[in-house]
């Protein structure tokens, strides 16, 4: 695939979004309400166990890591299931099937440059704000830069994620439902909601085999340097489950989609 | 590449869709039906079309020309015949067609809504890997047939639906296309910008020698653009001639108007074929004096409508 034509969506998609650069405030402040939320939530299960460490990880360490989930989220969230839908419905979709290349290479790409934007925007303040509060805590090294490798797996593998749902929606023609499934599950066992060290054991044990680990928890492990992942031995098999996972999901995803778009028929017209 | 830009063989499409029940006992019903029909939207369609040419598709609504266009551009793949799209089977060599074809359908836009034209069009220029020597040439061409300076910084969302339907087939045609598909292009639009993107169509079609399949309603874009038109009811292919040999469909009709002496207009539709016009006024002659004659040719659009409604079949 020629970069020319992927960065040229990349190029598109970063001035669209800065286009919407008040959604982008929005969203901002809503996160904020939510960290609010979330500080005296803990706060409160901190308070009641009576314990300064709860599964090993102390008040700090449990806000550093959900503050930095919920950034990260919001720079992961894709909206192909929605916008599918609605190309379907509008009949839309038919325009992006007749561009000269995949489909899923296109919509992949197109959505690039919001994640750019949004790393850029949401993710790195976010960043820098909770590195300056705990003044230190987070050790700065060559794990940023595997990090980001990480991030992007994550990125991946969510729009595979993303896409198997939304080609289910080419069947039941209704998303509502499905997406909101979708949304509590991966909230719930990538670990962006409550960090997986609170799970108890044999789910914990499922989870860690899960593809959903490996969009949230993984980046922010290697981030936060957790698990032994400031060693090569701690790191490999992190890497190993994203990229098992982008295989197993992108082989299922093409295979699904490649079937399932002979039977589409494009309303309207 | 050989001399057709298109070629379809015996080409049907079945679609198979659930019997649907009333009220809300049929909704339940029907959750677990497998109480499928099978509907034929296209039957043994046969069509040949050469290079350079621009044909008019017509047919009712639901008669099948959606069917037909999304098989020609690859999106269905038909239950059985062959199409051939500049040589090429269109559902197997997906991504390849779509490089050598160009769609606008009039209801749809596929430009970035938020940002200006030009960026449209340099984004299409990377997607259809143009070199920037012919997308200048073709951006100047453009220049020429219309007036695209007051439209080229403007966002996409704040054009009139006349300015956007403009920019959508200038974008179709951005990378030199073998075949451009227009779907009702001219739907909804005014009288002077639908003059403006006929002769747009046109001249570009001239410049390029572009195939142009047009779909429409509006037998003002038939007259100014087609020589040729096929047109499809019931899935079925029931013409496919010059727009000339239309009017002689069935029978050459023209209509008559007398102005006699007590000023009264009579009109008759006479088909020439079968009377001869001269006796018909040299009859009414004798009865009464004729103050005044108009002879008038029966209009595109009054012989579509006969066909659709199916009095000449």
């Amino acid at each position: 695939m020629n970069p020319r034509k992927l960065l040229a969506l990349t190029r598109a998609g970063i001035m669209e979004s800065l286009h919407y650069r008040l959604g982008t405030a929005v969203t901002l402040f809503a996160n904020l309400i939510y960290l609010v939320l979330v500080y005296f939530l803990w706060k409160a299960i901190y308070a009641s166990s009576g314990v300064d460490t709860v599964n090993g990880m102390t008040f700090t360490d449990t806000m550093i890591y959900l503050i930095l989930a919920t950034s990260l989220f919001n720079f992961l969230e894709m909206f192909v299931v929605w916008d599918m839908s609605r190309s379907i419905q509008s009949g839309k979709i038919i325009l992006d099937l007749l561009k000269p290349m995949k489909f899923r290479t296109y919509t992949f790409w197109s959505y690039s440059g919001s994640h750019v934007v949004l790393f850029v925007l949401t993710f790195i303040p976010t960043f820098i704000v909770v590195m300056i509060v705990t003044n230190g805590a987070i050790q700065l090294g060559l794990n940023l830069l595997w990090f980001v490798l990480a991030t992007v797996f994550a990125l991946i593998i969510n729009f595979n994620i993303e896409m198997l749902v939304a080609t289910l929606c080419l069947y039941t023609e209704s998303t509502w439902g499905i997406n909101i499934v979708k949304e509590t599950i991966v909230l719930l066992l990538s670990g962006a909601s409550i960090p997986l060290a609170f799970f108890p054991d044999w789910l914990r044990t499922v989870v860690d085999y899960l593809p959903f680990r490996a969009v949230y928890d993984i980046p922010l492990t290697i981030l936060l340097q957790k698990n032994g992942t400031d060693t090569w031995q701690g790191l490999l098999p992190m890497f190993g489950l994203q990229i098992i996972w982008i295989a197993v999901l992108s082989v299922a995803g093409i295979l699904f989609w490649n079937h399932s778009v002979r039977k589409i028929t494009v309303n309207g017209g | 590449m050989g001399n057709e830009a298109l070629v379809m063989n015996n080409v049907c499409k079945d679609f198979k869709v659930l019997n649907r029940h009333e009220g809300l006992k049929g909704s339940i019903r029907d959750l677990f039906s497998r109480d499928y029909k099978t509907v034929s939207a296209v039957k043994d369609v046969s069509l040949t079309v050469g290079r350079g040419e621009i044909i008019g598709y017509l047919g009712p609504n639901g008669a099948g020309k959606s069917t037909t266009i999304k098989m020609m551009t690859g999106v269905l793949e038909p239950t059985s015949g062959e199409i051939l799209v500049n040589g090429k089977v269109p559902y197997k060599n997906r991504t390849e067609n779509c490089e050598n074809i160009g769609v606008v359908f009039g209801q749809r836009s596929q430009l970035w809504w938020s940002l200006p034209l030009v960026e449209s069009f340099k984004l299409l220029r990377d997607l259809y890997m143009v070199p920037q020597k012919e997308y200048e040439q073709m951006i100047d061409l453009y220049r020429s047939l219309v007036d695209i300076e007051p439209i080229l910084n403007k966002p996409v969302r704040q054009m009139s639906l006349g300015q956007r339907t403009l920019s959508d087939i200038l974008a179709a045609f951005l990378h030199n296309p073998a075949i451009v598909f227009l779907d009702e292009p001219t739907i909804g639009l005014d009288v002077s910008m639908k003059d403006k993107i006929r002769s747009l169509i046109k001249g570009l079609n001239k410049e390029k020698n572009t195939t142009v399949i047009l779909t429409t309603h509006d037998m003002g874009d038939v007259d100014a653009l087609c020589r040729r038109i096929v047109i499809i009811d019931h899935g079925q292919k029931i013409y496919d001639n010059d727009i000339e040999h239309l009017k002689n469909y069935f029978g050459s009709y023209r209509t008559l108007q007398l102005r006699l002496a007590d000023d009264t207009w009579e009109e008759m539709l006479i088909d020439e074929s079968e009377t001869d016009i001269m006796e018909v006024i040299m009859t009414k002659q004798k009865e009464k004096k004729i103050k005044d004659i108009r002879l008038q040719e029966i209009s595109t659009e009054e012989v579509i409508k006969k066909i659709y409604e199916g009095e000449a079949v």
